[in-house]
């Protein structure tokens, strides 16, 4: 079978949305695309052949997020990289922002927010004004200054399909942080009050979280207890303060 | 261009300035004879500190006078290098002649022999400098600049160094004027590794600035990082190459959200810079981000930075910017953002400055909870600008968390309550004393490491010493005689 023919198939099955179909192709394109010397392409080759190969690895990353394998998401888009940055000159390919904000979401998720602002300082200047961009760093900004409801009304406004799969784990993500907040910030918080403040629908997810987190639950009074932990530590770091001091010490003596 | 360099020369030449621009080339071949026959690279260095001044006064008359002198009458090296300059105008042939008699005063032993390749290299360094200057040279600097490193490669001279550092920056130059600089990414690459094998630090050092430089130019933040962890930048290398690479580094750091990392290198960027007089546009671009990212660990920074004579005019929009965070004024960080905005594109520093909302919020969360015992969210919303008061519930747990503030919210009365400020006395303030006296040792340390001797000048001592031991052994003989005089005499008695 050609490429050209296995392309068209590629096509006509993810679209069809067949996913098992679609990942089979993938394969078999990109042994074809190595023998092309396509796959990590160098020095000046053909544009159209560029574009082609381009498409072939962007349909593999939305294939990677929708059948979830996010690793495989990782190789597609550090393969598409060298398209990206290096074959500037080729036409821009109408996904390329929809993938870079896909890459930009999971580092949110996976909260390597340093990953996700050296990331985001290599986008060209116009990309922030794409919704596909646009969607994670509002996000990055509402979490970094804690508007978590404004996350998770955000979570409808995904401009792609794919953008759904990385919802849950940013949501578990969140969850983590505003319990971290709420241990800090509350004595006790009544059950109905802790279930809107952490998007929980109905009590038992919100037991079963409070379990996790080791709150204590009074159900008769139907409240959430924090324990107050590490209150008023105000012991003295006996060691690091020795250190120091022997880190002085030795220093003076190389001066004088 | 031409003209206007001209221009400066004539103005130059009429109150009989010091040297003129040949006879400080021709200073600066006999310093780099000197340093190659004493293997003192000091020497060189001198020579090459006039650079910056020189490059200005160049022209094609006084690059070819350098030339026709330097050389001795038939030499193929003189021919290729006259090959690049254009053909002597008639224009410029009055003051040549005058320059030509000034020059065979000066210079009355004629060039026999061919002069080393360092100074063969250093005039081509001087022409690249000049050829880059016009925009229709550039070519022919780009030309030029190949030539020179592929000769300079094929040498493998250790006493070039210092000026094939300088031929790298030029060549970089040449490229990033010509907006060409990814092009030139390969080759400074592949010249690295050789400088690395080499053992030759100047040239490691500079190239390495040069890529970090072209990479940073590019936003390719991933690869500069890489490049750092991947190489060790030369401890021998010159202050400005330092400071040059503590401000990329600084940068990347910055991007990286690693902040007190970046505030280190940046002050260390400051302080091994040249003065803010000589090179005041490495200075700004320093202090702007060093602003930026003091904001971003929550210090604010000196009153007294924004009054500096170099800085005043080039920080004003960032000294706008920190009196929003100061005053934790959301609105008037937007405001004075949405005003500067280009001007912090141009800088590359919106990204950065974009963060600083958060900072924005938690110093005006910061500034109710000192003022107020008890504050509803509702009235937090409306202070801050704040959207909702659902946002402001987790915005203050958030603080809380963080340890912003010290209190607690009350979720059925829908208010914060905030409590006692902690006293100003426990382990922090040891960090801090511990934080300072750090950097005063770290100082202390580099500018020992700093010091530079010139290589041979303690055989001298050694001499001196063997000379001390010398006399000193006959003393000890004479005194030792002069005991047994005493003791004969005493006998006698």
């Amino acid at each position: 079978m050609s490429l050209k023919s296995q392309y068209t198939d590629l096509k006509a099955a993810f679209a069809a949305q067949d996913l098992p179909k679609t990942g089979k192709l993938l394969t078999q394109l990109k042994l074809g695309l190595i023998q092309a010397g396509l796959l990590l392409p160098q020095g000046d080759l053909n544009p159209s052949d560029l574009s082609v190969a381009r498409d072939i690895l962007e349909t593999g990353a939305f294939w990677s997020i929708r059948s979830q394998d996010v690793p495989s998401f990782d190789r597609y888009f550090s393969q598409l990289q060298t398209f990206y940055t290096d074959y500037s000159n080729l036409p821009r390919s109408k996904n390329e922002f929809a993938i870079r904000g896909l890459h930009l979401i999971r580092l949110l998720t996976q909260n390597r927010i340093a990953d996700f602002h050296t990331a985001l300082e290599s986008l060209p200047a116009d990309a922030l004004e794409s919704p596909f961009i646009a969607h994670p760093v509002n996000l990055e900004r509402w979490l970094m200054e804690g508007s978590y409801a404004k996350v998770w009304g955000a979570r409808a406004e995904a401009p792609a399909a794919e953008y759904g799969y990385f919802v849950d784990s940013l949501m578990g993500t969140i969850r983590n942080e505003i319990a971290s907040c709420e241990e800090a910030a509350y004595d006790s918080l009544p059950l109905k009050d802790a279930s809107t403040l952490l998007f929980f629908t109905n009590q038992s997810e919100l037991l079963v979280f409070a379990q996790k987190r080791g709150w204590l639950v009074d159900l008769s009074s139907s409240t959430i207890t924090f324990d107050k932990k590490g209150e008023e530590s105000t012991e003295i770091p006996k060691e690091k303060l020795i250190a120091a001091s022997l880190m002085y010490a030795r220093e003076l003596e190389q001066i004088v | 261009m031409p003209a206007d360099v001209d221009m400066k020369k004539d103005e130059e030449e009429k109150p009989k300035p010091p040297p003129t621009p040949l006879q400080e080339i021709k200073a600066n071949v006999g310093l780099i004879e000197r340093a190659v026959s004493s293997i003192e690279p000091r020497f060189a260095h001198r020579a090459l500190r006039t650079m910056a001044a020189l490059r200005k006064r160049l022209d094609d008359t006084v690059l070819r006078n350098a030339v026709e002198d330097v050389y001795p009458k038939e030499s193929l090296a003189k021919e290729s290098l006259l090959s690049w300059l254009p053909a002597a105008s008639s224009q410029a042939t009055t003051t040549t002649e005058a320059m030509e008699v000034d020059a065979t005063k000066t210079d009355a032993s004629a060039q026999t022999a061919e002069p080393i390749p360092e100074v063969d290299i250093y005039l081509r360094l001087l022409m690249m400098h000049f050829f880059t200057a016009t925009s229709e040279t550039h070519r022919k600097a780009l030309e030029l600049g190949h030539q020179t490193v592929e000769k300079m490669q094929a040498l493998n001279r250790r006493s070039m160094d210092p000026i094939a550092a300088k031929v790298w920056y030029a060549l970089e130059r040449t490229y990033e004027v010509a907006a060409e600089l990814a092009d030139a990414r390969p080759l400074f690459l592949a010249a690295q590794r050789t400088a690395a094998l080499r053992r030759d630090d100047e040239t490691q050092a500079s190239l390495i600035n040069r890529l970090l430089r072209s990479y940073l130019q590019y936003s390719l933040y991933d690869q500069a990082d890489k490049l750092i962890s991947k190489t060790t930048f030369p401890a021998t290398a010159g202050n400005p190459q330092f400071a040059r690479y503590h401000y990329y580094l600084g940068r990347i750091k910055a991007v990286q959200l690693n902040y007190s990392d970046a505030h280190a290198n940046l002050q260390q960027a400051i302080r091994r810079a040249p003065t803010a007089k000589l090179a005041p546009g490495f200075y700004q671009a320093v202090h702007k981000l060093f602003v930026v990212v003091e904001l971003l660990m929550g210090d604010i920074p000196d009153r007294s930075l924004f009054r500096h004579p170099v800085l005043e005019k080039a920080l004003t929009a960032y000294f706008e910017i920190v009196k929003a965070v100061r005053t934790g004024s959301l609105s008037q960080f937007q405001t004075t953002l949405a005003k500067h905005a280009s001007q912090f594109e141009a800088d590359k520093t919106i990204t950065l400055i974009v963060r600083l909302r958060q900072n924005v919020i938690k110093t005006g969360i910061r500034r109710l909870s000192l003022s107020y015992s008890r504050i509803s969210l509702r009235d937090i919303c409306v202070k801050l600008h704040l959207d909702s008061e659902e946002d402001a519930e987790y915005i203050v747990g958030k603080a809380i968390r963080d340890g912003v503030i010290e209190g607690r919210i009350v979720h059925s009365q829908g208010w914060m309550e905030c409590g006692s400020q902690k006293s100003g006395y426990g382990p922090e303030v040891a960090d801090v004393f511990s934080r300072r006296i750090g950097y005063c040792l770290e100082l202390h340390n580099q500018s020992v490491k700093a010091m530079r001797f010139p290589l041979n000048a303690h055989r001298k001592e050694l001499a001196a010493a063997e000379g001390a031991r010398e006399r000193e052994k006959e003393l000890a003989k004479e005194i030792q005689e002069g005991e047994l005089d005493e003791e004969d005499m005493g006998d006698g008695f």
